[in-house]
């Protein structure tokens, strides 16, 4: 099967957890995944400047490496993430903001990049809220 | 064929950006020229209100995205009765022309689309 | 098309559960998830409603969510660890999040 997963959750919520473990699984039991698409407050789940406590989860860094290993097509919606302070160097730079967030294997990109990802995929997985 | 794509908002308008962001993924769908279909349930329905304000919260007004859909081709466009009822919209005039659909209905529409996005 | 709807707000201050009992269809499924678990929870009117379900609604929740929560599933509820998250979500037709 062929999956697209759709994250609308930041890092400190169940959810964004619980798509990581969703996709792991996938991938362990022989599934493809076309693509991750973080949305609304997933594009925190992006963001490198979360720092965790040493003795708890550090979602986003997982995430990262995550899609590094599995070499995945890891897109985090633009508009959604300027709104919400995730930029990469490039968007730093145009905007005139101080610190880019955002590093590879992320890429930002549109909402168009979630609905051909759904036109290729078996299945759309959406996780989010709590 | 392109597979059709059901966006159910159950967001009230002016509670932050998850209205406007679930008609965003709309409009993009509209724009590829999908299948798109655009269901209003519980809260969502609140979008529907006309004459709103949402200036005097300093907020962009949705209504010209709701407009907009059936220009980006999204027409398939619905309202639970039930939501409606419930928050006293019955009957009222809608900022959009749109089709109430029963439980019943809805149940049967959900089926029909190949995936489904509840925001 | 059957489908499987996933939830994971505590029903108990939140409308989705309710939303979702009345849209099922024949056929359809229920993954209860993070705090959606707590339907499960006895004595209460969530878990009742769910205990009314028609034997035709399949009703799943997530291992690790109930464990955590010291919730037990009844009979009825098939518990599910991730794998068995992917199985489902391959044997229904779609997977609707009420995110």
């Amino acid at each position: 099967m062929k999956f697209v997963i759709a994250l609308f959750s930041a890092p400190h919520a169940p959810s964004s957890r619980r798509a990581l473990r969703f996709a792991q699984a996938a991938l362990a039991g022989g599934h493809e995944i076309v693509r991750l698409f973080f949305y609304q407050d997933g594009v925190h789940s992006a963001s490198s400047a979360v720092v965790s406590a040493q003795d708890e989860l550090d979602l986003s860094a997982e995430w990262r490496t995550f899609v590094q290993e599995q070499h995945l097509d890891g897109v985090v919606c633009i508009a959604a993430a300027l709104r919400r302070g995730v930029l990469n160097a490039e968007e730093a730079q145009r905007y005139g903001r101080t610190a880019a967030n955002l590093t590879a294997p992320w890429e930002l990109s549109g909402l168009g990049q979630l609905h051909e990802a759904t036109q290729m995929a078996d299945r759309l997985l959406c996780f989010g809220g709590p | 064929m392109s597979k059709s794509l059901l966006i159910v908002s159950r967001q009230p308008p002016w509670s932050g950006p998850s209205a406007r962001e679930a008609l965003d993924i709309a409009l993009a769908g509209g724009a590829f020229d999908l299948p798109i279909g655009m269901l209003f349930l519980d809260d969502g329905v609140l979008q529907l209100v006309g004459s709103q304000q949402p200036g005097t919260l300093q907020q962009k007004d949705l209504s010209a995205n709701l407009q907009a859909l059936p220009l980006f081709g999204v027409e398939a466009l619905y309202a639970s009765t039930r939501s409606l009822q419930e928050r006293g919209l019955d009957g009222q005039a809608l900022a959009l022309a749109i089709e109430t659909l029963d439980d019943a209905a809805l149940t049967a529409l959900i089926d029909r689309y190949d995936q489904v996005i509840t925001l | 098309m059957a489908t499987l709807h996933v939830l994971s707000h505590s029903p108990f201050s939140d409308s989705r559960l309710s939303s979702c009992l009345r849209l099922l269809g024949s056929g359809d499924g229920l993954l209860l998830s993070g705090d959606a678990v707590y339907a499960l929870q006895r004595g209460t009117a969530q878990r009742q409603a769910l205990d009314l379900m028609p034997a035709n609604i399949g009703l799943f929740a997530l291992e690790e969510d109930l464990c955590a929560r010291a919730i037990d599933a009844p009979p009825r509820v098939q518990v599910v660890d991730y794998p068995g998250f992917v199985e489902l979500s391959c044997r229904f037709g779609k997977v609707n999040s009420w995110l």
